[in-house]
């Protein structure tokens, strides 16, 4: 009976305590977004796009990239983001080194990811200017499975997607959201981009609509295929405001 | 991902007949990821190695308990208790529609051995949402994973009158499975499978198959999931 009652006792003691700690962490997080006054926006998502054949394939399925920086794509996310900040934020232009952001890729360790930690925090400590800001919001690039297969898509990227009985194409423009702290640099809130509702993907954890095969970049100069430039476009300026506002950082909705 | 669903399976490894039982459904991943295949055999894995095309990490499995009581092919055979299995996992995908897998998992508490598990799996998208896949099964058990559930000691087979006999280990069972599953929207699933082993090695020659049981199993299942997110911070 004692035994039991000191178990409850624990028990009660145990809840109590994760209870706390979770209202603290939420409070935490919630005081921090509501100090910021200043932000600072750096994009590096769209300096290449990738080219993939998958589902029922030959054996050469190998991914190939595209140049489109001269799409300025991150200018646009960094303007679409600035406009949904605005009502809540003074939105201060920064300079940065984009290809630093750019050339981070998670390791497929999991353990060694997790002992890195967060890597773009020193880029934001180092490579970023002005310091001394309330907040860095980092956009960049995102990685999804691609419907149930093993193989991974990233960034901006167009799929062709074979199955028995038909063939689909699908764009895709993947990124993940982090907000740092300016003065701790501590990630305060970090999202993937969700899927736009009704786009009706092929299975995709992350913004992407079919298309048809004008689209493709494979007929010649990918950057010089206006149709996919658009279409990209679009959904970057769909997804973008959407995606800050279930971070609830922006009320777009 | 929750859901729910049933599976005819054979009352235990090796009987002859089978029953209809419920089984639930539940995974986690992470948020903003997508499911990918999973064969009905799978053990539950965490891949902490993920190459895309290669992934490895632990594996565990829990294999209920047998008890002698509950069936009367077992009668007079003694209870085996519960095991958890416990070991790591490797897969490869040579390309997008081919799965290879291979588990190996130690036994502790019901059976103490080692288990390995090997299955391929064609995955075929038929349309956009609709998926079948299908693929050879093999499975090897050590002595000590074995003799648990096919041995029969001089007691036993006193009790049961079926002969004394040695169970050891090697190639248990080898078979196919197939699987078809229908994604109705980003949240919810259906699917159905059929997975079919012929018993191998001592497994098919124990006495509890050859006289009161069938070294055939087949299960057949069905089921439905809802995928949704959980924030926590």
């Amino acid at each position: 009976m004692r035994r039991s009652s000191r178990c409850e006792s624990f028990a009660t003691v145990v809840l109590v305590a994760a209870s706390l700690g979770a209202c603290a962490t939420f409070e935490t997080r919630e005081t921090k977004l509501q100090a910021i006054k200043t932000v600072g926006i750096i994009s590096a998502v769209g300096d290449e796009m990738s080219f993939a054949r998958m589902g029922l394939t030959g054996l050469n399925n190998a991914t190939r990239n595209f140049p489109i920086g001269s799409w300025g794509l991150d200018d646009l996310i960094v303007q679409q983001a600035t406009a949904a900040l605005s009502g809540r934020f003074q939105v201060q232009p920064v300079t940065y080194q984009r290809a630093a952001f750019a050339a981070i890729k998670d390791s497929p360790l999991a353990p060694a990811n997790f002992i890195r930690g967060d890597p773009f925090k020193k880029l934001v400590q180092t490579e970023v200017s002005p310091q001394g800001l309330d907040a860095y919001i980092v956009i960049t690039k995102a990685k999804s499975n691609f419907g149930s297969g093993a193989r991974k898509v990233e960034g901006i990227g167009f799929v062709s997607y074979g199955t028995l009985l038909a063939s689909y194409n699908e764009i895709h423009v993947l990124y993940e959201i982090r907000v740092f702290d300016g003065q701790t640099f501590d990630v305060v809130e970090k999202m993937a981009a969700p899927p736009l509702d009704n786009a009706g993907t092929v299975g995709l954890a992350g913004p992407g609509r079919l298309v048809d095969e004008s689209f493709s970049p494979s007929a010649g100069d990918a950057a010089r295929n206006e149709n996919l430039h658009g279409a990209i476009t679009e959904l970057i300026a769909r997804s973008v405001p959407s995606t800050l506002s279930d971070m609830h950082l922006a009320d777009v909705r | 991902m929750v859901g729910a669903g049933g599976a005819y399976t054979p009352d235990f490894e090796g009987a002859k007949r089978s029953m209809l039982s419920p089984v639930p459904i539940f995974s986690i991943r992470r948020a903003g990821s997508t499911d990918q295949f999973r064969g009905p055999r799978d053990s539950a894995s965490i891949a902490l190695i993920d190459f895309g095309d290669l992934r490895a990490g632990p594996a565990g499995k829990f294999v209920s308990s047998r008890k002698a009581s509950s069936y009367s092919e077992l009668n007079g055979l003694g209870d085996v208790n519960a095991t958890v299995e416990l070991g790591g996992f490797v897969e490869y995908y040579p390309v997008d529609w081919f799965r290879t897998r291979g588990e190996l998992r130690q036994g502790i508490g019901g059976h103490h051995g080692v288990v390995a598990d090997l299955s391929a799996d064609f995955i075929v998208p038929v349309i956009q949402h609709f998926t079948i896949s299908a693929g050879p099964r093999f499975t090897a058990e050590s002595t000590k994973a074995t003799s648990p559930y096919f041995g029969i000691d001089a007691v036993q087979a006193m009790a049961t009158g079926l002969p004394v006999f040695d169970a050891k280990g090697g190639a248990h069972s080898a078979g196919a499975g197939a699987q078809v599953s229908y994604r109705i929207d980003p949240r919810w699933e259906v699917h159905a499978y059929v997975e079919y082993e012929r018993l191998l090695g001592d497994a098919a020659k124990s006495p509890l198959v050859t006289v009161r049981g069938s070294p055939n199993q087949t299960t057949v299942g069905i089921g439905a999931s809802y995928s949704f997110d959980v924030k926590i911070r």
